[in-house]
């Protein structure tokens, strides 16, 4: 497939936008933040600084796939970039594929950039406050980010299927944001209306059910969120590892095969 | 050699999905080597003729084809270069990243992709601005860069939608000199334009289409043969069409 030349476009679109710019810059405050919080506290420290150092790489992420990911798929709609792509021997398919796969290396290249930042403040608080570091192991950090990968790139293919179904970007902003929200909630939810008694409430029948068909549909994102056990450097089982990637890749697929069947039908006047 | 038949296509508009019949059985053949002027008012159905021959949308009857192979392959535009009306390009690129791009796009091998780069670029007078991100361009160099993308690949049939629009006199004559230069190569030429001496400058043929009916088709000689202006007969068929005069 003729993949490349689309993917290598999206990705230095992508790289130089001064977005890009402005997430790095986000996450580095608040890595300098954490170490300031980390002088402060001398309670936890590692924890504090192991969790703050992930969930700075899984929003800056996430402020990538919505700011930059959804905008660079929006303008080939929007301004008919997309015309320049298609007036070659490039089916529809092709493109979807090829910008996805350009996007998903933006998130590499992001997350790793980010990522190291993270590193980096994890390596100053652990030389500053060794003896807050008992529990901790590298190998669980790098699984975090390696999962939140993962998962900012099944969010990708999220956003590319809503951008092929609906007509205007903030739309597929807004579905995106709703999946990443119910994505992450929806493993607890289930767990809370399958068992109400343990919290002593009551739930309707219907809503159990609507809250399983939703389980079913929308991605379990929780599944990619380790930074609570990266933070007590409590141990992830290999078969874990194993399905959550699998159902990371295999939810992808699914996901882009359907956006590229409605996307092969959509016309661009 | 372009050929559409019976090609109809209509669009939904508004909330309320009011029809509008953008083509109407148009039919209509350009030989190779051929230069063909496609004249018409605004929204006339041009840009949509084009559109389907790109493949960008789809006609609802009739079929469209370029060099005997059906527009919805997408081989056929390994052989067509497009230049759309007022193009948009990605922002952060260069044209010379552009240009990389159709090339690579097409299949053309990285040093071929090299070699017809800096020839065109020169041909369209943007060396000097090549590694400038094409956001800072000015719309004719826009324009020109499309001009470079749709030629990147040495096209057999290019297809250019209002090539003219936003130039000046100098980049109208460098586009006019490049359509004579492709005619030139023997290459086909199918173009929209507003502007009625260029057609009656550039063309072997030319059509008028009002309302997305093509009420006439002839060739430029037959036109100069016959002492009226292109401007006479256009207005003549635009008034024919708002009568429900057929041609």
């Amino acid at each position: 497939m003729n993949l490349w030349p689309v993917a290598a476009v999206t990705f230095k679109e992508g790289i130089r936008n001064r977005a890009i710019y402005g997430i790095s810059l986000f996450a580095l405050l608040f890595l300098v933040a954490s170490q300031l919080v980390s002088g402060m506290i001398m309670q936890d420290v590692g924890k504090v600084v192991v969790d703050m150092a992930l969930s700075t790489v899984s929003f800056s992420g996430l402020l990538l796939v919505l700011f930059v990911g959804i905008n660079l798929m929006a303008k080939d709609l929007d301004r008919r970039t997309i015309y320049m792509v298609l007036s070659r021997p490039i089916s529809r398919s092709q493109y979807l594929f090829g910008k996805f796969l350009g996007m998903a290396l933006l998130i590499i290249t992001t997350v790793a950039l980010v990522g190291f930042f993270a590193v980096a403040a994890i390596v100053l608080t652990k030389l500053r406050f060794p003896n807050f570091f008992g529990q901790f192991t590298w190998w669980l950090v790098f699984l975090s980010i390696a999962y939140t990968t993962l998962s900012l790139i099944l969010l990708t293919a999220l956003s590319f299927l809503f951008a092929s179904l609906v007509s205007t970007s903030f739309i597929t902003l807004v579905l995106t944001i709703c999946s990443y929200l119910i994505g992450h909630a929806i493993s607890d939810v289930k767990a809370l209306v399958e068992t109400p008694q343990a919290v002593g409430i009551q739930v309707a029948p219907l809503t159990v059910k609507l809250v399983q068909g939703a389980y079913y549909f929308f991605p379990n994102l929780s599944l990619f969120d380790i930074k609570t056990q990266a933070a007590h450097g409590l141990a992830v089982p290999l078969a874990s590892i194993c399905w959550t990637v699998v159902y990371g890749l295999g939810y992808t697929a699914i996901v882009m095969i359907l956006a590229s069947l409605i996307f092969s039908k959509r016309e661009f006047p | 050699m372009i050929q559409i038949e019976s090609v109809s296509k209509m669009f939904k508009e508004g909330f309320r999905g009011r029809k509008v019949q953008a083509l109407q059985d148009l039919a209509l053949s350009v030989a190779q080597g051929e230069v063909f002027g496609f004249l018409g008012p605004n929204g006339a159905g041009k840009s949509t003729t084009i559109k389907i021959l790109i493949n960008l949308i789809f006609p609802d009857t009739g079929q469209a084809s370029i060099n005997g192979l059906d527009v919805r392959d997408k081989e056929t535009r390994r052989h067509v270069g497009y230049l759309p009306e007022n193009p948009y390009f990605y922002d952060y690129l260069t044209a010379e990243e552009l240009l990389w791009f159709g090339g690579r796009a097409a299949g053309l091998s990285s040093r071929l992709v090299r070699e017809r780069s800096e020839t065109l670029l020169h041909k369209v007078d943007l060396y000097n601005a090549r590694k400038r991100p094409l956001r800072t361009y000015s719309k004719g160099m826009v324009q020109r860069a499309g001009l470079a993308l749709a030629l990147i690949h040495d096209p057999q049939v290019v297809i250019l939608d209002e090539p003219m629009s936003g130039l000046d006199p100098i980049g109208r004559k460098m586009v006019g000199d490049l359509i004579v230069e492709l005619k030139g190569e023997g290459k086909t030429v199918f173009f929209s334009s507003h502007i009625l001496a260029d057609i009656e400058r550039f063309c072997d043929r030319y059509g008028i289409i009002v309302s997305g009916r093509l009420r006439r088709v002839e060739r430029v000689e037959e036109l100069l043969a016959s002492q009226l202006t292109l401007e006479q007969v256009f207005l003549d068929e635009v008034e024919k069409a708002s009568e429900g005069v057929m041609s």
